[in-house]
């Protein structure tokens, strides 16, 4: 097997490694597996996981109920000294709770927002809370001294903008006129506010009584409550916008060799350039590894007729899918855009469920 | 399985949902017209459609949570001149920051009103929806809307919406599951939620890439001398037993199960999609 000598070298000025990418495709693997990797060379690794399966979470000593840093025991991994690897499991709604004890002016605030129906329905209702709170975790992790790296697994997106746009959309919400329009009471509107804006709030009022929510009165409350942290989260995208930044960021989109993945990586790329952030590398996950001849079995005495006969069909059956394989990385190849590296990873043809299962697909990823 | 009106195809990411959704959508076209629409916002199955060469019967829909915020805004002020006023200025951004969840809320609605539309023509809906996390959420809104508006147009709907999914002649789900550990844990307790939670009344599974076992153990045994066919015959004979494991989980669990074949071929094409079409109507046509 190839020593995955020229991987460990892209990533050895890195302090932080993003893996992106659609759902099922394995994200969670590559980053465990490429953290993993990192810490047996030598170096502090913290990784946050999202949604793991179970088998993985146990390799990573982790629970289901717990969203805090643990340790993962190498002991039995031929460690180099030095090295040490913690993991976490995300939980958006503590983190979202966390971020409000932090930037809350008062106790009486914090409470009345965490008790607050429109928090409540926000923190969990609102699409895109758990990748803001991915990046809000992100930045825990990064102030946090004593790690040489942080690899980060992200929520899965439909595109690339879920969650590296997350902290902007949720700044836009929060500082939108629309919540200073709600948030300020008829005698304390701060800022001039044009017609449109009142006749706005008028139908807006019209609106809630029509619709039944009788929200606004909630909202509003809730503006005014949240108006102090207001400059606390400012700070926190700008902090997650700098990192993501940083020439020490790998950003790795992740996808399987099937057309339709293929094509939607080369759209996260597309759409990280909009937002002025680079792809650093594209990793083509569950590689097929190469099939054997079929001339050694056709020879054996050894193996019965039939048995011969249902091997072949399979070997068929797989050299079949292979080619569709083949067919998507050349589309691949020749959409590559330029300065992104293609990274592969090949199938271990099992869910992965021990560390010595992620030191093996780690031990495959490879520069292509 | 007397399919409903609308069927809502959603799974884990990487279960083939879009392809299984553009089967489904092109079985059913077969019976009556049909429509596939298409929530997931990449236009996956509409596009897998139409590389497979579309049927004449098979409408094709793409829904955006914009348009129908447009159209309820429209509905509920009355007067033209306003409503077309805060469509043009930033009010989108103010109903939208004041009420969570509302956009999701109005997509169900468009649901509801396509599998009455359905109905009075005697035609289906298939809609490939997103994967499932989001897609619970999706359903989840309606009674979230509920508790939040106690009265009022909003009340109304949200129940109405509630009784559609809820009402097995209008609305079913299918959940695609590939046979793994992660998808199949997904799937049932997507299932879960959307009986318990959500009423859902007609939900069948969609077991997906099914591969026959091929091999006995013995005969993975006798490969001792060949290690590299060993390995491969032992994967296989593994997968199939996973799909065997996965078919019993999901009866178990009460569900309908509609198995997939893998399909082995250099290109995922009409004749992919059409195996799975077949498939799918022979699980539809089972009592």
């Amino acid at each position: 097997m190839k020593r995955p000598g020229s991987t460990a070298l892209a990533l050895a000025d890195r302090r932080l490694v993003v893996c992106l990418g659609p759902g099922g495709v394995g994200k969670t693997t590559i980053s465990a597996a490429l953290a993993l990797h990192l810490a047996l060379g030598g170096r502090k690794v913290d990784v946050m996981t999202v949604d793991p399966a179970p088998r993985l979470l146990d390799a990573l000593g982790l629970r289901v109920d717990d969203s805090s840093l643990q340790p993962v025991s190498l002991g039995a991994m031929g460690a180099r000294g030095g090295a040490r690897l913690r993991a976490l499991k995300l939980d958006p709604k503590r983190v979202f709770d966390r971020l409000i004890e932090r930037y809350a002016p008062s106790a009486a605030a914090r409470d009345a927002i965490l008790a607050d129906r429109v928090y409540r329905n926000l923190s969990n209702a609102l699409a895109g809370v758990a990748d803001y709170m991915a990046m809000e975790q992100l930045l825990e992790l990064s102030r946090a001294p004593d790690a040489d790296m942080i690899v980060l697994d992200t929520p899965p997106a439909a595109e690339a903008l879920d969650f590296l746009g997350a902290p902007r959309r949720m700044l836009e919400l929060l500082g939108s006129r629309a919540v200073t329009l709600l948030g300020a009471a008829g005698d304390a509107m701060r800022g001039p506010f044009s017609m449109l804006d009142l006749a706005a709030r008028a139908v807006l009022g019209a609106f809630d009584r029509v619709t039944g929510l009788h929200l606004l009165g909630d909202v509003r409350n809730f503006v005014r409550n949240f108006s102090g942290m207001y400059a606390g989260f400012a700070e926190r995208a700008e902090a997650a916008g700098e990192l993501l930044r940083d020439p020490r960021t790998l950003i790795v989109v992740v996808a399987t060799a099937e057309r339709e993945r293929i094509a939607q990586a080369i759209e996260f790329v597309a759409a990280l350039n909009e937002m002025d952030l680079k792809a650093g590398a594209i990793a083509i996950n569950r590689l097929r590894p190469p099939l054997p001849g079929a001339g050694e079995i056709a020879k054996s005495r050894k193996i019965p007729e039939s048995l011969r006969a249902k091997l072949q069909s399979h070997l068929a059956d797989l050299a079949a899918l292979q080619t569709r394989e083949q067919a998507a990385l050349d589309a691949l190849h020749a959409a590559l855009p330029q300065g992104v590296e293609l990274l592969h990873a090949t199938d271990l043809g099992r869910e992965p469920r021990s560390l010595a299962d992620l030191a093996e697909i780690a031990k495959t990823i490879r520069r292509a | 399985m007397t399919p409903p009106r609308l069927i809502f195809v959603t799974g884990k990411g990487g279960s083939g949902k879009s392809a299984v959704a553009a089967a489904l959508a092109l079985a059913l076209s077969r019976r009556r017209p049909a429509t596939l629409a298409d929530l997931d916002r990449r236009g996956s199955a509409a596009g897998m459609l139409a590389a497979a060469g579309k049927a004449d019967a098979l409408e094709t829909l793409a829904l955006a949570p914009r348009a129908e915020l447009k159209a309820f805004i429209h509905r509920i002020v009355p007067l033209r001149s306003i409503s077309k006023r805060m469509l043009r200025s930033r009010t989108f951004g103010y109903v939208t920051a004041a009420l969570p969840g509302l956009e999701a809320f109005l997509m169900l609605e468009r649901l509801r009103l396509i599998a009455g539309t359905a109905a009075l023509e005697d035609r289906y809906a298939v809609i490939d929806a997103p994967a499932t996390g989001h897609a619970l959420e999706l359903l989840n809104v309606a009674g979230g809307i509920r508790e939040l508006a106690s009265t009022g147009t909003l009340h109304r709907l949200a129940a109405a919406v509630e009784d559609f999914i809820a009402d097995p002649n209008r609305f079913g789900v299918i959940l695609t599951v590939s046979p793994e550990e992660l998808s199949l844990r997904e799937a049932l307790d997507a299932a879960r939620a959307m009986r318990e939670t959500l009423r859902v009344g007609w939900i069948a599974a969609a077991l997906n890439f099914v591969t026959a076992p091929l091999f006995s153990a013995a005969e993975v045994a006798t490969l001792a001398d060949f290690p590299e066919h060993a390995r491969l015959a032992e994967a296989r004979r593994r997968a199939g037993r996973a799909a065997a494991d996965a078919r019993r989980a999901l009866r178990d669990a009460g569900l309908g199960v509609i198995e997939l074949p893998m399909v082995f071929a250099a290109d995922f094409d009409h004749a992919g999609l059409e195996t799975l079409c077949e498939r799918l109507e022979q699980g539809l046509s089972q009592p």
